[in-house]
């Protein structure tokens, strides 16, 4: 099959999604289809660059292609007669975040008729496709409840899993992500004063405002951390993160209310490493199971804490939940062999 | 710098286009730019073609990037404040080609109304860019004529041509190109029926989607005149590997397309594995490469000419090879190299 992965993008800017994007198409090539991915410029500032930047994609053409995969908003509307959606997220700005700080377009008229037209389009023109599918509960609802569209959630797979492995389980946990105070690295930092075992925390990430940096610093300080966390304030090499998660006793992910069970979950366990998270994290709960594939723990230090000191008394608990965490990816279809079969039907 | 690259594409289909385009990528990022690449799939449907030119207009990326350079039409009607045209083609149908058997717009009142917006459009975006460069003089001469605007010619290179080799000269012509009517490998078939010697012929290149009758007929052809052991058709996309063997073995190249726009990448590449080319009066700019004589013959569009050109190398294997190796220095003569095209669209 001929196959035209469309997404946005940002000239000179690479994201998460344009990642996802480009894997998927080599992956449709790996397992034999011919796939291109195409690359629409979006620009939404001011609020009518959005509107002319939707026209633009309804008035495009998708010739000599027999389907077509969008993954968002508003490259999905480039008309196509075979269209399926992996939706990874709508404008949110004209959807949950429409009256939040993060509302993003103006409060004005104008703002409030973009908002408008983009939720008319998508109801309209969602509604055309042969099927949505979407990378997480939480974006399947939301296109229920404001635009009524049925969707399936098929679970967005590591991008490269073969580069993960387990080597031992040594005395650290490890939490590689962005550093933000959603991410809650503050929180990882602060449990370390109550972990009794020897367990070091291990962040790597670059801190995205001095602020966020600020505050894990002042922990470690205030407390003399100095020996327990080990911070690389950077982006790590992929085969640096490889490196740490086959030698960790186990991972962190405590973000506070993700859409998705994020990436870091997913290495932890092709490392077959459990998993700590939070109560209140969000989409974790798909595959972190609480003293099967990890710990589920309310947002607080003693709790996280507790968690981290169990693993280390009972490694071989550790390891076999890291194990169970890698079985229960592969039986939730969190893989590419799902993903294309799905995107390929 | 930063340099947003542009074009248009016809999903799935390889061509001159996508190699230029890759090619410019990877020679500006070799110079140390960033590069970020935009390829705008496009249909070539009369019908769609207006509001997919809007949809090109209304794509904003006028705040990226310190250059965009525009390649495919007409990816030039994308905005932009530092905008450089290497022009390629116009969309012939609706200029030199308007009134010959491939017009794909009814001459009706409507298809007027098409046509002249096109031109129109056309003529807008010309005129916003900083300069225009075009493939060649006969590209150049259009642009004068139809849009009034100057062009300079920069001739574009092939990616690598130390990658090409010369192996010697085997006994067969090799038409290495897409197969579609206008690139006419059915000329050539004819030809061989007319040769004295037992020249043979190599035909390579992927069919164009809607080509397939035309590779039937080549093949019914060389079926109905016995050349079966004559000529060896190769229909499908060829890699570089085999592409430098095949150059490296032939005795020499055969590029005759009908009025094209530019010398074509197969010819470039001939001369860079030292083989001369055998092209046509009327291929269009393959004659601002090909010099009758020097490192390529140029006969009639006629199989019995075109015959009497390859009976001539066969025959002549020592001329075969003086006029391949002309055709290295013709490139350098003529400044084809990317030093000379970076340097002027940066400049």
């Amino acid at each position: 099959m001929r196959i035209a992965v469309v997404n946005n993008c940002v000239p000179f800017l690479t994201g998460g999604a344009e990642h996802l994007a480009q894997a998927l198409t080599t992956k449709l090539i790996e397992y034999g289809h011919q796939a291109i991915l195409v690359r629409i410029p979006f620009r939404w500032e001011p609020p009518a660059k959005i509107v002319e930047s939707m026209l633009a994609c309804r008035l495009m053409c998708l010739p000599n292609v027999d389907r077509m995969i969008a993954l968002k908003f508003p490259a999905y509307y480039v008309p196509h007669h075979d269209k399926i959606l992996w939706l990874l997220h709508q404008f949110r700005q004209a959807y949950d975040l429409w009256g939040t700080d993060l509302q993003g377009l103006p409060d004005s008229t104008e703002g409030q008729c973009t908002r408008d037209v983009i939720r008319q389009a998508d109801s309209r023109y969602l509604g055309e496709v042969r099927k949505i599918y979407t990378n997480s509960r939480v974006t399947s609802e939301r296109l229920k409840k404001y635009n009524g569209l049925d969707s399936e959630v098929l679970w967005p797979p590591l991008l490269e899993a073969e580069h993960f492995s387990c080597k031992s389980y040594e005395d650290f946990v490890f939490y590689p992500s962005r550093v933000n105070s959603a991410k809650r690295q503050w929180l990882a930092v602060e449990s370390m004063r109550y972990a009794h075992s020897p367990v070091k925390l291990i962040l790597a990430g670059k801190d995205e405002s001095p602020a966020d940096r600020r505050r894990i610093e002042t922990i470690i300080a205030e407390h003399g951390l100095q020996e327990r966390v080990v911070w690389y304030r950077e982006f790590i090499s992929e085969e640096l993160k490889a490196e740490l998660f086959s030698r960790a006793l186990g991972a962190l992910y405590i973000p506070y209310d993700e859409d998705s069970y994020g990436y870091v979950s997913l290495e932890s366990y092709f490392s077959r490493k459990p998993v700590i998270t939070c109560s209140d994290s969000g989409g974790t709960d798909v595959v972190v199971k609480d003293g099967i594939t990890g710990f589920t723990v309310p947002p607080e230090p003693r709790a996280i804490a507790g968690a981290i000191d169990r693993l280390y008394e009972n490694k071989q608990a550790a390891e076999s939940m890291g194990s169970s965490g890698c079985a229960l990816i592969h039986e939730l279809g969190i893989t590419w062999d799902r993903v294309i079969e799905a995107l390929t039907r | 710098m930063k340099i947003i690259v542009a074009s248009t594409t016809y999903p799935f289909v390889e061509g001159g286009s996508t190699l230029f385009v890759e090619w410019l990528t990877e020679a500006l990022k070799s110079r140390s730019h960033v590069v970020e690449t935009l390829l705008i799939p496009f249909s070539p449907d009369y019908r769609k073609m207006l509001d997919q030119m809007l949809a090109l207009r209304l794509l904003d990326v006028s705040e990226h990037g310190d250059r965009l350079i525009a390649v495919r039409p007409p990816s030039y009607l994308l905005r932009h404040p530092r905008k450089v045209l290497w022009f390629i083609h116009h969309h012939r149908t609706v200029y030199d080609l308007w009134g010959t058997k491939y017009q794909d717009i009814p001459p009706t009142p409507e298809g007027h109304t098409y046509r002249d917006a096109i031109i129109h459009a056309d003529n807008i975006a010309l005129r916003e860019a900083e300069k225009i460069f075009s493939n060649s003089k006969v590209v150049a001469c259009r642009l004068k004529r139809f849009n009034q605007v100057d062009a300079r010619v920069l001739y574009p290179p092939i990616w690598a041509p130390e990658r090409f080799r010369s192996g010697g000269s085997g006994d067969y012509m090799l038409y290495l190109s897409r197969i579609t009517d206008h690139k006419r490998q059915l000329l050539a078939v004819e030809a061989v029926r007319h040769t004295r010697t037992p020249v043979k012929l190599v035909i390579a290149g992927a069919p164009d989607p809607e080509a397939e009758p035309y590779l039937k007929q080549i093949r019914l052809r060389v079926q109905e005149c016995s050349l079966d052991e004559r000529v060896t058709i190769i229909p499908r996309w060829v890699s570089d590997h085999e592409k430098i063997d095949l150059f490296a073995g032939c005795l020499a190249a055969i590029y005759m397309p009908f009025d094209e726009d530019s010398y074509g990448y197969p010819s470039l590449e001939a001369h860079h594995s030292g083989k001369a080319v055998i092209t046509s009066t009327d291929s269009g700019g393959t004659n601002e490469l090909i010099v009758d004589g020097e490192n390529g013959l140029i006969p009639e569009p006629d199989p019995e000419a075109i015959a009497r050109a390859m009976d001539q190398l066969y025959d002549d294997r020592d001329l075969a090879r003086r006029m391949g190796a002309a055709g290295k220095e013709r490139i350098s003569q003529l400044g084809i190299s990317w030093d000379t095209a970076l340097d002027s669209l940066l400049s």
